[in-house]
This record gives structure tokens, sequence and C-alpha cells, in this order.
């Protein structure tokens, strides 16, 4: 590129007065402990250079960084928008050349003549008519699985290595891929379906000067688009103007991450009153290449020769709805695939089951004994060869010359060496199911089958929200039975984050008196407009004095109360809708926000009389107590979790200009001026502690007047930093620091979250499991424990050891003095079993960032793993990974991440098992999960219940399958042996191919499906029931060695049972060879039916049905006349010996593993055993149990 | 907060079926002592009576075995079996006698019995074509049969039968007497009634066979088709094992005990090359087969072993009882302190 084309290096700066209210983004003050992570997938953008640098590398040092100085140093850590998270080290890179992309507004033609910028049509699709051949078998071929088919089946064209023939080598192979690829097929062709619909939909488009209808495809970048009400964004745009005077446009995201709440989106005000049929809109945007995050957006605009920034509150993003707004205009930047929705219509991650991971290591060994195999079978080969070598010339089933031609030449024969390599290979192509590879496709389905399942499960369905339990990675099912470590969040998560606005403390007066009761008949307040009846949706308790005090203006006292509503109103992101009822006086004011917290607040001064009711990005308009006033907002600084507060510049109608900010105590208190009132910040902290205790979440609130040089030169450096192209966020932080001190405190507020339904019991059902559950929450260390009491993860007779400290050292003693405390406690109580050994582990955020990946952590992960209970209080987003971290890196035990916020991100995609909640707080945490669900109380049913029947149906499917394949090779084996180690097969290549595709198939995968050990009553009734997987009692090398033995046994029963038999008799090699195929496809199933626990008409029909099927193929191909074994099966069926040697084969087979089973039943029963027996045999369970846990407890 | 769903919303939850809910009708047997010891009983009385009348069968079954292969070579070739039956000048016949220990009853079956012959060699297997046993349309199907596909390598003289299996077709041939009557040898349907009806062809002809530089074995009748070769076609069944017998043809009168059988043998076929043997062998049948003690005993021990594992279960649930599903026996009923 040009040097020229070069966009301006700094931002250009303009005079106070025309920049205007340019709030950058709607905050989000969600809660306090919430930093939003709006990196969905951190490490899968490459493409995003900027962003991509640090956002993992520089986690270690943000937490102590984040903690410990809240000074106008380098804040590093997470804002909202990753994007601009790394601070001011990133502040001078510019979006250079590379990295930019121009468009010319309104345009087209310009814009997309130097870059190929992508049309607006979409392609989900994967394939057309003419590449779905070669790219579907290419994408199939990415499997191990299919690889190792096609070798061998390729292995087997070789003429000297042909032992199947053709069909029946490529049959396995052709089958899996015929089913996968109609199966891609299929969704393919939905996707096409659903493309060109979304194609082919209209959007009204400038064109020369005037809006036309075109299509969604032809639509390019550079293009001005107007949308109008409740129409759907074609493609990314950034506003120009709206319908809105001040350029407000009201937008749903709900198909981009499934928050149902108005979010606003604002045109530039150097935009927003052209008309666009008229003025000539020309302008230049240069904004950053496309990339995935979708909640962070960085471009200027050039227009009329000014040079205005664009920041994520300007663009709106393909696939939102515009809502409450006649008409958007505004100019496409991102098209089609480059869309942000596009970019990150990624799948769920992908995580590898425990179980998986084991079973690969059998799978090694496995893969070794067939090398064992194949060694033995060629080394014999070679001796043989070597001693019969000067008999094989003619010898009759040799015959190494061929005397047909003039010449007599060897035939079929590559020497010595040669041989014994093919006979290596042929025995490899014979023993391949060896390793079940069809293991690894069945394995899938049964996942499907157990996913299917779990969603359809009715006790987990979330009425309140309207969900259903989701599994969003389908290859961990098994791994949810063997949890050792629950994570959770609290808030949102343990309790509904339903705010409630409870308590108030203004100017250190405490308002938590006796109240309670709604205002006036019909309840709240409300205001008269136009003759109609306005009043806030929601209704909330009110203070009666509080209330008195508020409605008067005289005193002191009034003013303060005054001060405080209005910052309460004020103070926010939330934007008043008005609503119509079915009355027609009467309308409702909505209060749409993205924190439920600010919900609340706002509510609160609404029924107190300060009820907000319009907001703008340059005004808002209150009712006060009847009157309404307008306040122009200068300027707003975003919520941050570093700052934990946010701030907003009202100028009054008076022209006075003041800051309110809200945030959390620990950093509101550093930066209110304490010596204005001691007393009062002394009161106030006390009643914030009493507040917190009874677990109540707080919020502080400050203000203070700004003189005009001061505000002016707050009002410069907003502008600078506000317009900065890069770092922004740093910059806006640091000018926010810098004007948020010196407060005058106005007071506190306390809002109720309530545990949700069911939360103390599931806590107790995971914790008689044998679960560890670690609460890691944001909030104070008071709430957190009051939290913990109510959810009776603490008791009162557990020993509380408490960590808070402020350096390393002291850190460093207080884990020692707790260690040692630990230790002595649990000796002490070791004999007495009750609560009092418990000890319970309280750590803040500060001391964990001491300790997080240092030296200390070894001595943490110590503690921790003596203590019953962790709560970690006042943790950041990272944090919480870490301590995941912590346990996951230093034992094998199975953790579980359960969040529902953006700050669980992290933790989710850290655990093993990530869970997100589908609840208030957006979708981020379901979007990084791999099972949604609506409620905690899921937890139970899901681990318990579903997580137990998956992991015994999963662990018994892969001994199985190593005993059915391995069974089938050895009885391949012995016969290899007496044919002069020449891989000859009694077995038909064809029963030996359709094995594993039909014989023996089915009834796996329907028993992993179905198979249920106990009842789900069972199951929840005694939890300890869980421990079986976590002390992978399904499956471990004890039940591997002991499968193989019993598969070793059954192998030599079923080969040399008949081999005697028949020794020296006249039998064919086609007739044994079917009584092989029938006496281990009997015995496969069998032994399979002495294992199902629980026969429905399925299992039966699956079972039966497969020894059935397995009678018809054979008898099938015993009647192709062109094969050798024709009619054997008939001839053999005839004589009695064929039924006795059956008879014999599979009683023989099966006592060994009946006599061990039925010992070990009698004598070492395990507990699912005495639990089937009780479900069975006795009321016992109901009698001595009966109701002492109930899951589903009538409402609190 | 059990909130309805909202009204206009569909509500989502799961329709409630017993299947979904995995809550299907089921059947869940436990195996209970009574149980356990009732099976094991049941195959011990199956399996003990069982054995037993195996074991009668086959004392029932009379068998007379005479190897010939090494009685039936001169002294002077005494190590050179191969130019004994390459040469056409050598005498080939052969006389055996044998005493019949028991009566035989009609059908006494006549077998050849060959030792340490890989029948089920792979390159043996493979070399042979089905289709041209059964249809004179697929004659010059001979891909498999290298290196008896054609005579001389001309494609267009393929033999028939080819291949390896048909090419060495056993060809020693026995001549039964009692005293001086010549004992019939019936070797009429020794084949499977399958084989000479469908898989070996009436319209098959054998072509070219046996023509080539080397002889394998038997020749067979031109003028006969295929499914009329009954040797031909028990020869082509190919062995399971390598030792092996095949049926060689039926007598259809008794044989009375302490009688003296004479056999005249033609000792044609080379099995000296390799170190096979070759035995005849005089067998009547039972309805498992010929003399085969392996499944009495087979089935006396299984039968044995379950009566005492029956007797030691009995023991056990009287010594150490557990009533089933009794919560004191669950692990953290059992041991409170071990969580």
């Amino acid at each position: 590129m040009a040097a020229s084309n070069r966009p301006h290096p700094g931002p250009s700066f303009q005079s106070p007065g025309s920049a205007g209210p340019d709030l950058s983004s709607p905050t989000s003050s969600k809660k306090s402990d919430n930093s939003q992570i709006a990196n969905l997938h951190p490490q899968q953008r490459p493409d995003t250079l900027q962003n991509s640098s640090s956002q993992l590398s520089i986690s270690s040092n943000s937490w102590r960084a984040n903690s410990v100085s809240f000074g106008s140093k380098g804040v590093r850590y997470g804002s909202r928008g990753g994007a601009e998270s790394e601070g001011f080290s990133m502040s001078r890179r510019e979006i250079n050349d590379e990295d930019a992309r121009l468009v010319y507004v309104n345009d087209p033609l310009k814009t997309n003549e130097r870059f190929e910028f992508a049309g607006n049509s979409i392609r989900t699709g994967k394939y057309s008519v003419f590449t779905f051949l070669p790219r579907n078998l290419f994408e199939q071929f990415h499997r191990v699985a299919y690889m190792y088919f096609l070798v061998i089946a390729i292995l087997n064209q070789l003429p000297q290595l042909a032992v199947f023939g053709r069909g029946a080598s490529i049959l396995p192979l052709a089958s899996v891929l015929l089913v996968t690829a109609v199966k891609d097929a299929y969704e393919d062709w939905r996707r096409h379906r659903s493309d060109r619909i979304e194609n082919n939909r209209m959007s009204s488009v400038l064109v020369n000067d005037r809006f036309q209808h075109k299509k969604w495809k032809d639509i390019q970048v550079g293009e001005v688009i107007k949308i109008l009400a409740t129409e759907t964004m074609p493609c990314d745009i950034v506003l120009l103007s709206t319908s809105d005077p001040t350029g407000v446009a009201y937008v749903q995201t709900i198909n981009l991450d499934g928050e149902s709440n108005l979010k606003t989106r604002y045109a530039k005000r150097e935009t927003l009153s052209r008309v666009p049929e008229k003025d000539m809109i020309s302008g230049l945007i240069n904004c950053e290449k496309p990339n995935r995050n979708i909640y962070g957006f960085q471009a200027n605009m050039e227009i009329d020769g000014k040079r205005v920034s664009l920041g994520p509150s300007n663009i709106v993003l393909r696939g939102c709805v515009l809502k409450n707004t006649d008409w958007a205009v505004g100019v496409a930047v991102y098209a089609g695939r480059e869309t942000k929705a596009m970019l990150n219509n990624s799948g769920a991650p992908s995580k590898r089951s425990r179980l998986e991971t084991h079973m690969n290591r059998e799978i090694i060994l496995l893969s070794s004994f067939l090398v064992v195999l194949c060694t033995i079978v060629s080394v014999c080969a070679g001796v043989w060869l070597r001693r019969h070598r000067d008999e094989l010339d003619i010898m009759p089933f040799y015959r190494r010359k061929d005397y047909s031609e003039q010449e007599v030449d060897n035939y079929k024969y590559y020497g010595w060496g040669m041989e014994i390599f093919f006979s290596f290979l042929m025995s490899v192509i014979v023993f391949q199911i060896m390793i079940p590879i069809s293991l690894y496709i069945s394995m899938e389905l049964v996942r499907v089958g157990q996913a299917y399942f779990m969603i359809r499960d009715d006790k987990m369905f979330d009425a309140a929200s309207n969900t259903r339990f989701q599994c969003r990675a389908l290859n961990i099912n098994e791994d949810l039975g063997q949890i050792k470590y629950v994570f959770s969040d609290k808030t949102g998560t343990l309790t509904e984050n339903k705010m409630e606005f409870q308590f108030a403390s203004v100017s250190g007066v405490d308002y938590s008196g006796e109240k309670t009761e709604y205002f006036g008949e019909q309840g709240g307040y409300s205001i008269q407009v136009e003759g109609q009846v306005w009043r806030p949706k929601m209704k909330v308790q009110v203070d009666r004095e509080l209330l008195q005090l508020s409605q008067t203006r005289n005193d002191m006292k009034s003013k303060e109360i005054y001060d405080f509503f209005l910052a309460l109103a004020a103070c926010n992101t939330i934007v008043p809708i008005v609503v119509n009822t079915s009355d027609p006086t009467e309308k409702l004011i909505d209060y749409q926000g993205e924190s439920p917290d600010e919900q609340a607040l706002v509510y609160a001064a609404a029924a107190y009389g300060f009820m907000l009711i319009e907001r703008t990005s340059g005004h808002i308009v209150i009712d006060i107590q009847g009157e309404r006033q307008r306040f122009n907002v200068l300027g707003m600084h975003e919520f941050d979790s570093d700052r934990k507060r946010m701030s907003v510049i009202l100028g009054y109608p008076d022209s006075t200009v003041k800051v309110f900010v809200k945030g959390a105590d620990t950093t509101m208190f550093k930066v209110i001026d304490k010596s204005l009132n001691l007393d009062v910040v002394k009161a106030t902290e006390t009643h914030l502690h009493s507040y917190s205790s009874i677990g109540l979440r707080t919020l502080v609130v400050g203000m203070r007047g700004l003189s005009i040089p001061e505000f002016d030169q707050w009002q410069s450096s907003y502008e600078i930093a506000s317009t900065a192209l890069m770092g922004r966020a740093g910059l806006l932080r640091k000018v926010a620091i810098n004007l948020e001190n010196n407060l005058s405190l106005l007071g506190a507020s306390a809002i109720e979250d309530r545990l949700q339904k069911g939360v103390p019991e599931a806590i107790e059902s995971l914790r008689t499991a044998n679960i560890k559950v670690w609460v890691l929450t944001g909030d104070k260390q008071e709430t957190a424990i009051s939290i913990g009491y109510s959810s009776k993860l603490l008791t009162s007779k557990m020993t509380q050891i408490i960590i808070n400290n402020n350096s390393k050292t002291s850190c460093k003693k207080s884990l020692e003095d707790a260690l040692i405390m630990s230790r002595k406690l649990i000796n002490v109580t070791r004999a007495s079993d009750d609560d009092a050994s418990y000890v319970a582990l309280i750590i803040d955020g500060t001391s964990l960032v001491y300790i997080l990946d240092t030296e200390l952590e070894e001595q943490l992960f110590e503690l921790a793993s003596k203590c019953a209970v962790v709560l970690c209080c006042r943790v950041a987003p990272l944090q919480k990974a870490g301590i995941v971290a912590l346990i996951k890196n230093r034992t094998d035990d199975m953790t579980l991440a359960i969040g529902d916020g953006a700050n669980d991100v992290s933790m989710i995609q850290m655990a093993d098992v990530g869970v997100g909640l589908s609840g208030q707080e957006g979708r981020q945490a379901v979007m990084a999960s791999d099972f949604a669900m609506g409620q905690f109380r899921f937890l139970v049913p899901l681990l318990l219940v579903h997580g137990h029947w998956n992991y015994q149906r999963m662990g018994y499917m892969i001994l199985y399958n190593f005993y059915r394949n391995a069974l089938f090779v050895l009885v391949l084996f012995w016969y290899v042996l007496f044919t002069g180690f020449t891989l000859t097969t009694a077995i038909t290549e064809w029963s030996s191919v359709l094995y594993s595709v039909i014989y023996t198939a089915i009834p796996t995968i329907v028993i992993g499906i179905l198979d249920k050990d106990l009842s789900r009553r069972s199951l929840m009734t005694f939890p300890q029931l869980y421990g079986a997987g976590q002390r992978q009692e399904s499956y471990n090398a004890k039940l591997f060695w002991l499968t193989m033995a019993d598969t070793l046994w059954q192998s030599i029963v079923a080969f040399f049972i008949p081999l005697f038999a028949y020794w020296k008799s006249d039998i064919d090699s086609s007739s044994i060879g079917d009584l092989w195929t029938l006496a281990v496809v009997f015995m496969v199933n069998i032994h399979l039916a002495m294992d199902v626990i629980r026969w429905t008409w399925i299992s039966h029909a699956s079972i039966w049905g497969s020894i059935i099927a397995t009678c018809i193929c054979v008898i099938v191909i015993d009647a192709v006349p062109v094969l050798p074994g024709y009619w054997a099966i008939f001839n053999l069926a005839s004589s009695g010996l064929f039924w006795v040697c059956l008879l014999g084969i599979l009683v023989a087979a099966m006592i060994p593993r009946f006599i061990v089973k039925m010992f070990m039943q009698h004598c070492k029963p395990c507990d699912i055993q005495i639990a089937r027996e009780a479900e069975k045999f006795s009321n016992r369970i109901e009698s001595t149990r009966n109701g002492e846990i109930e899951m589903y407890p009538p409402q609190r | 907060m059990d909130a309805l769903p909202r009204p206009k919303l569909k509500s989502k939850k799961p329709k409630y079926s017993r299947f979904t809910q995995q809550e299907l009708p089921a059947w869940k047997p436990i195996l209970t002592p009574g149980w356990v010891i009732a099976s094991f009983v049941a195959v011990a009385i199956l399996f003990i009576p069982a054995g037993l009348l195996c074991l009668s069968a086959s004392e029932r079954v009379v068998e007379i075995i005479d190897r010939y292969d090494d009685e039936c070579l001169p002294d002077s070739y005494s190590n050179k079996g191969d130019s004994f039956i390459q040469s056409k000048d050598t005498n080939k016949t052969c006389v055996r006698t044998m005493k019949v220990p028991k009566k035989m009853t009609a059908p006494v079956f006549i077998y050849y019995q060959l030792d340490n012959f890989y029948q089920n060699h792979r390159r043996y297997v493979k070399s042979r074509s089905d289709k041209q046993l059964r249809d004179p349309g697929f004659a010059d199907e001979t891909r498999d049969c290298k290196p008896e596909d054609n005579l001389h390598g001309d494609e267009n003289e393929p033999i028939i039968p080819c291949g390896l299996v048909a090419w060495s077709l056993f060809n020693d041939t026995y001549i039964l007497s009692k005293g001086n009557k010549v004992l019939d040898i019936n070797k009429k349907d020794i084949a499977w009634k399958s084989d000479t009806e469908i898989k070996f062809g009436s319209d098959v002809y054998p072509k070219n066979f046996q023509k080539g530089e080397l002889i394998g074995g038997g020749e067979l009748d031109e003028t006969k088709p295929l499914s009329e070769q009954e040797d031909l076609i028990v020869w082509m069944r190919t062995a399971a094992l390598p030792n092996f017998r095949k049926l060689y043809g039926k007598i259809n009168s008794d044989l009375e005990a302490n009688e003296t059988i004479t056999i005249v043998i033609q000792n044609n076929y080379n099995t000296y090359e390799f170190g096979g043997e070759k035995r005849i062998v005089l067998s009547t049948m039972s309805w498992i087969g010929g003399k085969n003690d392996f499944f009495g005993i087979a089935f006396l021990t299984i039968g044995g072993i379950c009566l005492f594992m029956a007797i030691n279960f009995i023991l056990l649930y009287v010594c150490k009882p557990r009533p089933l599903g009794d919560p004191s026996y669950l692990s953290w009923n059992r041991n409170p302190s071990g969580q």
C-alpha cells in the first residue's frame, strides 16, 4: 500500500464543545465480580493480531496488577472487550495498513476495487454437488479410524497380500463412509436450504440516491442500508443515523448471544442529521480486519474532514433485530462470511473424555498384542518354510514351481524373507479388528443416544426459563460420572440473579427497619403523563421512613437522600422502555439493561419517586417526585473489573456539573474523601458489614461536584482517550481513575439475590456423593460466608480457616498455620465422626494473587485437599481458572465448573467438564460450556443419575468391545497355527467382515444407550453410589486384564472344542468355519446377555435379533453356489455333533466367568450390587430413608 | 419461582414417555443363591448324562485303522518314496489284512486318512475356480488357479477342473475282500447331495486334466460330467485340519467280529515327498459321528465341575450368608470413618 493511504497516526483534536456526549458503549456494571471476557475463545483467534497477542500470556501477572494497584499504572486485566485489554503497551499501535480495512461510505465500487471484501451471500453449506464427493471423503479421512481402515483395505488390494476378496475388504470402510456421507449430505442440504432463504431476504439499500430493495446476497461493503423496525441486520453495519433525533437505536441480540434484553447503539452526532437520499454522505471508515470478537470494534471515520472514533456501540451486527426504533441507516463494513456473527459460527469446544484417554492406553496395549500375534505367525511361517524348503517345489499344497510354461519358474514366491514379511502384513489384515476401530463409531452413536436421553429428561427441564438441558459437547458424557470437584460460581448459579433492592444506608443512617409493604393501593409509585398513568413494571418494597424523607425537600437530610436516589437513577446504563398495557390509560416502564443489579436499583429509585423515564446518549430525563428534570449526560465511564465502579458526569439544568460514582465497597472507600465526615463513613462501613453478613450484595454510591476548569480538563482528556484508536480502554480507565477521587459518600445499597430453588439440597447431595464443592465468587467474604451457610455448604460445626492477607509473607505464614491446624483437627476428630472434623477454607482473591503461580500453590493445594469446603471470594475470572487448574494439574480427579456469566468462561473452559447455566446473564457461559441447563439443582440428576449411567454404560461398552474383537481375532489366530501359518481363515471372509458390522454391532450400542444398573430413585437416595465412578469401578486396568483373561479362555474353548471334536474326521473347513462363526457370535451375545441388568423389549430384540441375523447371514452366505462353502451350514446342522458342540462351547466358555461373578457378588458385593438387590427384594430403602433427602422440596 | 411458561412461548418441556425417561418396563433378573445353585445343578444334570451318552455312543463305534504308506513301500525304495511313485514301472499294488475286532453293522464307511497334508494351506485353498466347476460358460475362469490354470500356458486350453486342489486329487484305490468274496464298495452318494446337484455342473466335463508336465494325482474320466465325479467332489471339499479323513465309499453289509479283511491297495498317491501319512479307515457311525471320546470326557468334566461348584456354593451360602439388599453392607455403612 502506498504511504499516502496511511490513516492519520494520531487522534485529531477537537474542541470540547463539539465532542458531545460520546458514550463509547453501554456499560455493564453487572455484578461486582464481573469483568466481561469478551473473547469467547481467545485461543482460537489467530486472525486478530493485536488482540490475540496477550490474552493468555498476561494472565498470571494480571491478577497481581488487578488487585494490588489501582493507581494509574498499567492495569492490564480484562476490561469490557478483550480487544482493548492490553493496556497502554498497545496504545501506540495504530491500525496500520495491513490490519485495516478501508470502507468508503456509500461508494461500494471504490471500497471494493482494491480489496476483495467478501460479498454478503453466506455459505454455511460445506459442499456443492461437484465438490461433495472429494471434500466429504477428504474430511472423513481426517479421522484416524478411517485411515486405519483405508490402509488395511489398500494393503489387501496388493495381489501378494489379498487375504480377502475385493468386495469383502472394502465393505466395512464403504459402509461406514456411506453412512457418514449420507448424514453429511442431509445436513448440508439443510444448510443450503437455509442459506438460500437467508441470501434471498430483502433489504433496502441506497442506490443512486434512492433506497431500493436488494437481496441480501447482493449487498456489498460500503453500501448504505436502511433497516426498519423489527427487521434483521443483513450484515455488520456502522450506524449513521436513526429515527431517534439523538441517534439511538435499540437492538436485540438474541440471535447472536441469546440475550433478550435490548441494547442501545448510537449513531455518531456528525452523521445523524444527514438524510441519505439528499445529502451525499461520503466518508472513509478505517476499521479492523474482520474478527470474531462480538463485543469489540475499533474504527474511525473521516467525515467532512473530521475524524470521529467508532466503538462497539456504533456497530450493529448481522443477525441483530432493530427494536423500538422506526428506522436506522448505516453503512455496511463487514459482509457475508466476514461478519462477526458468521465468524463466531464455530462448534462447541472439543474435549476428550477421561475414559477415552484411558481407553487409548489400552488400545496401545491391544496394538502390541496385535503385533505380537503377527510376529508369532510370521516367525512360525518362516520356520515352516525353512524346514520344508526342499519340498516346496512340487508339494501338492504349495507348488512353488510353475511347470506350465517353457521356463520353470517360481510361482507366487518372493523369497524367504519377503514371504515372512508378507505373512506379517497379511496377519495384520486378518487380525485387523483386534484394534476395535468400530468402537470409536459405536461410542459416538452411544453418546448421541445418551445425549438424547439427557436432553429429554423432564427432571432437567427448567420451566421458569423454558429451557431444556443442552449437550453441547458430545464426547465427554461419561466424564459426568467421575467428577470429584465441583467449582461453582455463586451469583446466578447458586442464586437466582434476580435482584431485589432491600436496604439502603444514606449518609450513615441505616434504613432497614420494618417496612415491607407496597406503597398505596395500586402498589408502587406512578406518574401522570398526558393523561396516562406510567408506572414501573416491577414493584419494590419500600421503607416507609425513607419514603417520607425522600418526598420532603427541605432539610439537609433529604438533600442527601435526593442525591442518593438521583445517583441510583442516573448512574447506570438502563434504558427505560414504555410498554402499553391492556388498559389504555396505563403504561408500564420497563427498565432494560444488561445488569440485574442496575435494574433493581433503578426500580428502587423509581419506587421512591425518582423515576427514570428517558435516556438518550446525550441526556436523561428523570421524574423527581412528579417534576420532570432533564440532565445532560456529559460523559460516562463504564464499569470495569479493575476499578469495580462506574461513573457518570451529569450536567444539571442549572449548568453545574457533578460526577456520580457507584461501585464495590473495596474500591469505593479508596476514592472517598474520608476527611469530610468520618462518622458517616464509619457508620456506612458498619452497615455494609451487616448487610453483607446476611448475604446481601452491596454497592456504595458517591459523588462530587466538578469545577469548570476541572471539567474542562477532564473533557479534553476524555476526548483524546475516547477517540484513540488503540488502547482506548486503557486511556479511558486512566481518565476515569483521575476523575474518580475525593468523592463524598452518599450511601450504600443492599440488594438481595435469592438462593435458587433446591440449592442446599443439591449441595448436600453432592457432598454426600463425596464431591467437593468449591464456591468461587466475586462477592465479599461476609456475603460469601452467609451464602455458604444458607446453601448448607458451611455448617456451624465446621472449623473455618480464613485467609485474607495483603502480602506474600503473611500469606505464607497463614497457609502454614492453617496446614498445621487442619492436620491437628483431622487427627483429633478422626475418631469421632461428625461435622467437626470438616474444615472449611475461606480465601480471598487478594491472597490468591500471592499464592497462585508461586511456590505457595503447593501448600494451598495440600490445605485445600484437606478441607471439605473451600470458599473463594473476591476472585477475578482468570483466578477462577487458576483455582481449577490448581486441582486439575495436581491430581487425576475430574473437575467440573459451573457458572452462568461471562466471568465464568475461563473457568468453564479450564475444567474437565464445563457446565453453563442459561440464566439472567446472557449466554456466554453457555456458549463456552460442554453442557448447559437451567438450574443449579439439575447438577444432581446430571451427575448422580445420568453421569453414573453414562460412565457405567460406556465403561462396560469399551471393555466389551475389546473382548468381542479380541475373541474373534484369537479364534482366527488359533486356526492359523493349524494351517502351516498361512493366514487361512476357516470362517468365510464375509463373516469376518460382517462380524463387527452386523453380527455383534447393534446389541453393544443398544445396551450402551439403554442399560441401567440402578434406578434413578436409588441413585438419588444414595448419592454415595456415585463413588463407583470416582473409583473408576467400571473401567480400570484390572478389569481390562480380567476381561482379556476371560477372552483368552473363551477363545480357547471356542476353538479347541470343535478342533478336538473334529480331529481326524472328514470335516471340511467351511463347515467348521460356520461352527466357529456361530459359536463366537452366540458366545459374544450370551456374554453380553449375562451382563445386561435391565431387560427391556429393546434389549431382547437387539440381542436375540443379532443372533437370528447372524444365522440368517450365515445361511445366505452358504447358499451362494460359487462360494466354496456352499450348503455347509445345512449339512452341519443336520448332524448331532454340531449341536452338542455348540452347547458344550457355550456352557464351558461361560462357566469361569459365571463362577467368578457369582463369587464376587456374594463375598465382595459392590455397592451397586447391594442397591440393586435392595431395589428388587426389599423396601428397606424406603423404610429407612424415607423422605430424608427430598430433591424437589416445595418452594421455600 | 415456579413461573408458568409464558403462554405465547411454546413450552419446550420434553414430552413424557416411558422411553424418553428411560422407564420402559423391564425385567431385572438378579441371581439369588437359589438360582445360582439351581443353574449349576441344572448344567450338571444335563451334562453328566449327556457325557455318558456320548461316551457310550463313541464306545459303540467300531473303527479299524491301518497305516499303509510306509508298509506299501518296497524296501528297495525305503527312502525314495518319490521315485517309487513317480516311476511308471514300479508295481504299486499292495495287500494288507485287517481283523474286525467287533461286529460292524452296515453301513461300514471306508475312509482314507491323510496326515500332515495341509489342505487348508492358503496357496492351496485359493487355487480353485468354483465358477468353472458349475458352469461350462466359465471354463476359462482360471484366474485363481495358477499354476494349474491352462495347459502349457495356452489360454485357450483351460484345465477343467483347474487349480491345485483338483490337481492333487487322491488316487489310491482299495479293493476289499472278505475271505474270497470281494466286498462291494458303494461309491455312490459319498459326496453331499447339494454338491452333486448344484455346485458341480452336470454339463461340465473334465478337459486337459493331468495333461501337464507334473502329475499331481488322480485322473478323471472325460466322458463323465463333474457332478458324477464324486471322488473329486469329496476331495474338493477341502479339509479343515491337516489331519483329515475323506470318505472313500461304503460297504452295505455287516462285518462280523474276528473276520479278516484283505485290502488290495493301489499305492498311487505321493505323500512321501512331504512326510505325509496315509491310512485306510473302516468305521461304523453313531449319532455323534465317528469314534470320539473327547465329548464324553469333556461333558463329564463340565458336569462334574458344575456339581462341585454347586456344592461349594451351597457351603458358601450356608457358612457365610449375606442377606440380599441389606443396606448395612454398603461400603459407607461398613466403614463409616472411611470417608
